[in-house]
């Protein structure tokens, strides 16, 4: 019986929901950044795994139907940026501009120090996308032989590193700009530094979700000539 | 429209962006193309906002839900994300500081440059 369960897509389903309703509690009672829902939920299901012995098959056969989602949810973010078209059209100019410089620098920041490092191929490709959204990273790093997981991890690297330090990070380098400041942290720390642009004011928010959606498009388009 | 609606909708867009990207000569993201398309349907007004608003809210408050498999999976690569684990940290952390301050320079001297060209 037991087997027959563990190898249920089911188990897969039932887990996941499970520790990702435990994660959203515990971020919600500690509030802090690091504390992030997905990692909570996935620690927890690592750890369980492994303290019952439970082969990573068995959890595949439901962890692959939600997997099978990511693409409509990659498709959604386009409500994104039509919900903030007028201020695109508005800063249409400096948006394209900052996205597709900050696209290229981590394209090209990533790529070297990967290099520097001696990385192989597949490391690399899974840490190219990592300033864009998860989503749109996972996509990418499937695209060009990268393993989805570690791109998952370097783009929640960059999403807990910039919601931390961003309010830093505008002090350090001088940003005085609301538009500046919100499109640098959507396009350096994606959803994640987005939180952090809509706690700082509504300007940096939109200006960060609009900078999710735009940089995600330009580094998927700009990786096609690496 | 209700909920299934909404779900033929968006998994629609999805299989045509599937369909496209199969007929690309390079290997490009189906569901970047998905979202553009979706994009493009909204723009034109093809596609209203109230036709996805059910389901894409609860695909929305729990978007990171969907990205735990591909987490869970790195248990496949754990000794070799332990061998490396000082470089990605140093790759994803470096690089982070950098393009926030390169694209927020950029910004801010590209309003600078269009005031002044208001201006003058």
């Amino acid at each position: 019986m037991i087997h027959a369960m563990l190898y249920s897509p089911f188990f897969g389903l039932a887990t996941s929901i499970v520790s990702w309703c435990v994660g959203v509690k515990v971020q919600k009672k500690t509030g802090l950044i690091l504390c992030n829902p997905l990692v909570i939920a996935s620690v927890l299901i690592l750890i369980g795994m492994n303290l019952f012995h439970i082969p990573l098959e068995c959890y595949e056969a439901g962890g692959e139907m939600i997997q099978l989602m990511l693409g409509p949810v990659t498709a959604i973010l386009a409500l994104n940026i039509y919900r903030q078209r007028t201020v695109l059209k508005e800063y249409f100019v400096p948006v394209v501009a900052g996205c597709f410089v900050g696209s290229v620098t981590s394209i090209a920041s990533v790529y070297l120090l990967c290099n520097l490092f001696g990385l192989d191929e597949a490391l690399t490709a899974s840490l190219i996308p990592k300033s864009v959204t998860t989503a749109i990273a996972l996509g990418i790093a499937e695209s060009r032989g990268g393993i989805q997981g570690i791109a998952a991890a370097g783009v929640i690297v960059a999403g807990v590193c910039g919601a931390m330090f961003a309010p830093l990070f505008a002090k350090w380098f001088h940003i005085t700009e609301p538009v500046a400041e919100g499109l640098a942290i959507g396009a350096s720390s994606h959803a994640l530094g987005t939180t952090k642009a809509m706690e700082i004011g509504s300007v940096q928010g939109a200006m960060s979700s609009i900078a999710i959606c735009v940089c995600g498009i330009m580094t998927s388009v700009l990786v096609l000539f690496l | 429209m209700n909920v299934m609606g909404e779900l033929a909708l968006i998994f629609g867009v999805c299989l045509v962006g599937e369909g496209i990207a199969a007929l690309l000569p390079v290997a490009f993201p189906a569901s970047v193309i998905a979202m553009v398309l979706l994009m493009v349907l909204l723009l034109t007004g093809v596609v209203k906002e109230r036709y996805l608003q059910k389901a894409t809210e609860l695909m929305m408050v729990n978007m990171a839900f969907f990205f735990i498999p591909p987490f869970v999976g790195t248990l496949e690569y754990a000794e070799l994300m332990k061998q490396q684990a000082v470089a990605l940290l140093v790759v994803a952390g470096v690089t982070t500081p950098l393009v926030y301050l390169v694209t927020a320079w950029t910004v801010q001297g590209c309003m600078i440059w269009m005031k002044r060209r208001k201006k003058g």
